[in-house]
């Protein structure tokens, strides 16, 4: 507890909390870019799962630069926001199982961006199983990081360290 | 909706719907601005059926939103911009498929998209971006009971 209460009083932490602006645009940019995030990974789930199976499925990575500004936007921004009341998240086991999720689905991205979706031979057939199985995961991890990310704000057991409510 | 877990869902649902709605358009949207170029736009375009469920499931639970705490909403600057902006999104998608989108589908994978095309595309993205940015306001800000611009 008490390294929650010495980041509750770093500088960081108190202007997160006392200037309106900093703690509003860092939940505007995060629930945008989390909305790209997810956005990309729908467009391309879906397509590995068959449906617009006339888009080549290799270039569906030219969408990937999105993904990559959008999850710098969103580690910055969620940064900040932890910082703001770091014992809000840390003690809560929903925030862990929110990086947990986006953690796994991330490494299922890698995965497909490098086997599946560099094979040209895939762009017009259809995916094997496996990988099919691996979009629809990666769709309910994501769908699990959205609701336990959402949750947060309902389920904490305590807003700051140094005085509880 | 006044359950303990009736709002926190909706929300989710309605986080869920945006991503439908980002995912499918607003990567139509971005390609027709020049990103991920070699894609077919009539091929991608398959995709945005999701983008109008997840549309049409948001309108639903919106309305839930609204009719549940009106107060909330109505005198809400946030909530009236984001509305505007749907608006503006909505007239830009009957202006897209009545007079760009024939030619749209017809072009090339590699073409360049047609100014009208490119216009629409950020109009519609602007307004999409904007709604969300209103929709995270809306509860960050609960104006006081009587707020409107004219009064």
């Amino acid at each position: 507890m008490d390294y929650l209460v010495w980041l509750e009083e770093t500088p960081c932490s108190i202007w997160m909390r006392e200037s309106g602006p900093a703690f509003f645009s860092a939940l505007v940019f995060h629930s945008v870019a989390m909305g790209f995030i997810v956005g990309v990974h729908v467009a391309t789930n879906l397509r590995i799962l068959g449906f617009a199976p006339s888009v080549p499925l290799s270039l569906m990575k030219r969408f990937f630069p999105v993904l990559w500004v959008s999850l710098i936007v969103v580690s910055l921004s969620g940064v900040l926001l932890l910082a703001a009341y770091p014992a809000k998240a840390l003690t809560n086991p929903l925030f862990f199982l929110k990086l947990t999720a986006i953690v796994a689905a991330l490494f299922i991205t890698r995965s497909l961006a490098n086997g599946l979706m560099q094979d040209p031979g895939y762009d017009m057939n259809r995916a094997p199983t496996k990988a099919r199985m691996l979009a629809a995961l990666s769709l309910l991890l994501w769908a699990g990081a959205v609701t336990s990310g959402r949750l947060l704000a309902y389920t904490h057991n305590m807003l700051m360290a140094s005085h509880q409510y | 909706m006044n359950s303990s877990w009736g709002w926190p869902a909706a929300e989710t649902m309605h986080y869920v719907g945006l991503a439908l709605l980002i995912g499918t358009v607003g990567m139509f949207d971005l390609r027709m601005l020049g990103l991920a170029r070699g894609i077919p736009m009539s091929a991608l375009h398959k995709l945005v059926p999701w983008g109008v469920a997840g549309y049409a499931m948001n309108v639903v639970i919106g309305v839930m939103f609204v009719t549940s705490a009106p107060e909330q909403y109505l005198f809400n600057p946030a909530f009236q911009i984001k509305l505007a902006l749907m608006g503006i999104a909505g007239v830009n998608v009957l202006f897209f498929y009545r007079f760009v989108f024939g030619p749209v589908k017809r072009a090339g994978a590699e073409a360049d998209t047609p100014r009208a095309a490119k216009v629409a595309a950020a109009i519609s993205l602007s307004c999409w971006v904007g709604v969300i940015v209103c929709g995270r306001l809306i509860t960050y800000y609960r104006p006081p009971y009587h707020w409107c611009f004219w009064c």
